[in-house]
């Protein structure tokens, strides 16, 4: 490669389709005119002008060697500086934000870093809120939050492996583990996966869920995710693997077990009793919120004789005179209360709030009133509703389990949601991914694994990585240390 | 997802397969026979499949990787294989009869004021053919997750109850002498014989975390269960027992603690179905490898819709099931039960000691050749499988 600064600079500009956004400056640099090229929009220009710019116009040395090997070791003070031998190299470079110093007659083109990130600061998630802990969340740059593990993870054993996915975005992809914990056989698989992705772009994480599951048409979650670096980290440390996207502020986990989202990051920092206390309240909340409706309807269509007397009483006074089934209510209050969360989630927020009173004071109240439904009806819905979101992640799942129990509720009474149930809990024991049962440590049951899954036990107590998840057994007495056994 | 199951789970199929049947119409239909002494018939009965059980798994320890096909192959020859296949199939299925009628009286008379059946069983088919599709780690790691709740379910009902129980009433004791004993366990053999399912997990269990206690112990949690339950079921009803055939919901129906079941119990009772289809589950995973094994059918499909369209078939003869119930009481049911469930595995034993005999007195060399053949029988089947 023989550089010819116009020609060149015409043939890059030219397959970038001559964006108007692509700059050149030219200079003359021990006689031989040197062109900068670089996008403007993505470069720092400051940068640009310290760490280029100045020393090219300053030069007091002579020049040694070969002109371009001495601007790039004596002359650049970029943090970066890369030797680029293509025009087709070169166009992906000045992508990414470099900037790329073209001589007169050189062999090769320079890159230097200059890459402007625009990012958010460092916030606290509004997805995981937190009363007790650390409160950063990720932001959409991969560097900043690749910063964020390196700075709590500050081990020689942390290991971060880039790839680029997407065909046009180019998007950087980075897979972070702990080398001496992290199974080398699910490294290996996640890795095989990610290199086999074939798509135009990668807008975040979320677009790498259904070539990282085995399921992807299932319900279920089968991948991890977190917007907390404390949380990614403490999941590294027992034995998974994280992957981070540019542009997305949520990493995903590997391997994902069932339990993990009825977890929360609050529940290390508290007291052990008082989250076991909670963690059992989430797990009936759950069942609450999947199960409630149906069961309403089921109860109120076949098994009436079930309820006491005093509440079917009050059932049947306040259903006199309901045109509907208790189904079709059911059905009714359901489908009002996801039209208005939906409504509610994407609406300004000054108009949110006037849509909350709305729904929930005006319209329910004047549904009652209006005769169209009974008043337990409103009430089971509502607080099937508020228990969706003590474990939000799973939310999206549980309104469609919701109707589905609903529907079985309506037709099969008791018997067929309790075999419904049968079927949630065979069909979700039948989820292996990545080595890890999905059901664990509840089943299979693993004894050493209760201490971290209704009921938690203090840290100090939790002496071996789980064994739900595939981890380097070697490393396992490195967690707690040996000497804080008193 | 592994295809075997760990000991744990074993010991919880155990489990589960010994409480199954137990906490329905037995207690009633026993009472007719033998009086307030049928729990002493629950009690031997359900020791002697508990040894059973420890027996058949010392044989599937001695099976190593082969399933019982080929284990019984390599003791007994082919034929008398299939032979035993046949009557194992038989005893399973009507274990299978047995309990699906079972949950569709309990399901008719305590939960419905109309209902029909064959429509109702239709998501029991589904969801069985889907856990028997799945194989046994699947069914395992169900039996994990409702055994705990089944547990919870029957101690709270039965204590609830406790208090309204008439320990004198069962005295005194051996009024009628033994004979009663002997003929009603006889005649309700086929309620018992738990331990046969393990028959088909040859080859399935990994005995790596082997702990024979823990086998021990969810036998005896399985004795003590079902001596509390008929303690209190006979304490209360005394002479009305045999007219109550739903033991666990009458139990809780006519405590005197609470003039009527109340709403907890309920729902516990209502568990039992949950219970009930996770044994009907075990069973008809047993079918559908003993149909493999006899009919050399491979893979899961065939055989599971086989299975499937069994039960289905069972819940049609719903409305006139006295045929069915003249088979569950007759001497046939009870010969077939005795063959399957305590005569069969000794003879296995007893084919596999002189099997492994004639192996000892064998050359080395000559061993070393009959298992290298053998090897290569098996690596060849699993190739052509």
């Amino acid at each position: 490669m023989k550089i010819n600064t116009q020609k060149t600079c015409e043939e890059i500009k030219s397959k970038l389709h001559n964006c108007s956004d692509i700059k050149t400056r030219s200079l003359k640099v021990f006689n031989k005119e040197v062109t900068l090229v670089y996008i403007a929009d993505i470069t720092d220009n400051q940068l640009l002008n310290d760490t280029v710019i100045y020393p090219l116009t300053n030069i007091n040395k002579k020049a040694k060697g070969k002109i371009i090997d001495f601007i790039k070791e004596e002359i650049l003070s970029s943090v970066e500086v890369t030797e680029i031998t293509s025009v087709e190299d070169a166009c992906q470079d000045i992508l990414q934000g470099k900037t790329l110093l073209l001589l007169e007659g050189a062999d090769k083109i320079l890159g230097c870093d200059m890459e402007k990130i625009v990012v958010r600061a460092v916030e606290q998630p509004p997805t995981s809120l937190v009363i007790r802990g650390p409160r950063e969340g990720f932001n959409e740059s991969i560097k900043y939050n690749l910063a964020l593990i390196r700075q709590r993870a500050k081990s020689d054993d942390l290991v971060i492996t880039d790839l680029e996915l997407g065909n046009i975005t180019k998007t950087k992809v980075s897979v972070v583990y702990f080398d001496s914990l992290a199974d080398k056989g699910v490294v290996k698989e996640i890795l095989k996966r990610l290199k086999k992705i074939k798509i135009d772009g990668v807008m975040d994480s979320h677009y790498l869920i259904s070539y990282l599951s085995n399921r992807p048409h299932s319900l279920f979650k089968q991948v991890g995710d977190t917007e907390k670096p404390d949380i990614l980290v403490a999941k590294m440390l027992e034995g998974r693997v994280g992957i981070l996207v540019d542009g997305s502020p949520i990493a995903l986990t590997l391997p994902f077990i069932l339990i993990e989202d009825l977890q929360n990051s609050d529940d290390y920092y508290g007291q052990p009793v008082h989250v076991s206390f909670v963690r059992i309240l989430r797990l009936i909340g759950v069942i609450m919120a999947v199960l409630l409706p149906g069961a309403y309807i089921a109860l109120s269509k076949f098994h009436y004789k079930i309820l006491p007397l005093e509440f079917l009483v009050t059932i049947m006074n306040s259903s006199a005179g309901i045109p509907f089934s208790p189904f079709v209510e059911i059905i009714f209050c359901v489908l009002l209360f996801e039209i208005l969360y939906e409504a509610n989630l994407r609406m300004p927020q000054y108009l949110g709030i006037a849509t909350s009173i709305v729904g929930a004071l005006i319209l329910g109240e004047t549904a009652v009133n209006a005769g169209l439904v009974s008043p337990p009806a409103v009430m089971i819905v509502a607080l099937s509703g508020i228990t969706f979101y003590i474990v939000p992640s799973m939310a999206g799942q549980f309104s469609i389990l919701r109707l589905v129990g609903c529907l079985i509720g309506a037709c099969l009474g008791i018997y067929g949601m309790l075999l419904f149930c049968v079927y949630l809990v065979a069909y979700l024991s039948d989820f292996d991914s990545y080595k890890s049962p999905h059901l664990a440590p509840a089943a299979p049951f693993i004894k050493d694994d209760q201490k971290d899954f209704i009921v938690r036990k203090p840290i100090s107590d939790m002496r071996k990585r789980p064994k739900s998840i595939p981890n380097n057994k070697k490393n396992d007495d490195r967690r707690v240390d040996n000497d804080n056994e008193n | 997802m592994t295809t075997k199951i760990n000991y744990r789970q074993t010991c919880i199929l155990v489990f589960l397969s010994q409480i199954a049947l137990k906490f329905l119409a037995l207690p009633s239909l026993m009472y007719m026979e033998s009086g307030n002494e049928s729990i002493f018939i629950a009690l031997v009965m359900m020791i002697t499949d508990g040894l059973y059980a420890f027996l058949l798994l010392g044989l599937a320890r001695k099976s190593g990787e082969k399933n019982l096909y080929e284990f019984m192959c390599a003791c007994l020859g082919k034929v008398i294989t299939k032979i035993i296949l046949v009557v194992l199939l038989l005893k399973y299925a009507l274990v299978v009869a047995n309990i699906s009628k079972g949950l569709e009286f309990f399901v008719v008379d305590n939960l419905y004021t109309e209902f029909k059946w064959h429509y109702y069983v239709l998501p029991l088919i589904a969801v069985v053919g889907f856990m028997i599709y799945k194989g046994i780690n699947n069914l395992g790691r169900v039996g994990e997750i409702v055994c705990w709740l089944i547990i919870v379910g029957i101690v709270y009902i039965a204590l609830k109850s406790f208090s309204s129980a008439d320990a004198e009433s069962f005295l005194p004791l051996f009024e009628s002498g033994v004979k009663p004993l002997f003929d009603c366990s006889f005649k309700y053999m086929s309620w018992f014989g738990s331990s046969t399912f393990i028959l088909m997990l040859f080859g399935k269990i990994d005995f790596s975390r082997r702990k024979p206690w823990q086998m021990i112990r969810y036998i005896l949690i399985a004795i003590a269960l079902v001596q509390l339950v008929y303690f209190v079921f006979y304490g209360i009803f005394q002479v009305t027992s045999p007219t109550h055939s739903f033991c666990l919901s009458d139990i809780s129906q006519f405590s005197s603690v609470h003039s009527s079941i109340d709403e907890l119990s309920w729902l516990i009772v209502s568990l039992w179905i949950v219970a009930q289809a996770v044994q009907i589950a075990i069973y008809s995973y047993c079918i559908v490898e003993a149909l493999k094994f006899i009919f050399n059918i491979k893979g899961e499909i065939l055989p599971t819709l086989i299975v499937m369209l069994y039960i289905a078939l069972l819940s049609l003869i719903g409305e006139n099931t006295l045929g069915l119930e003249r088979f569950f009481f007759s001497i046939y049911a009870s010969v077939l039960s005795i063959v399957a469930q305590y005569i069969i595995p000794i003879i296995i034993w007893i084919a596999y000691l002189i099997r492994s005999k004639i192996n000892k007195a064998k050359t080395p060399q000559q061993q070393k050749q009959t298992n290298l053949k053998q090897t290569k029988k098996v690596a060849q089947k699993r190739r052509a499988g």
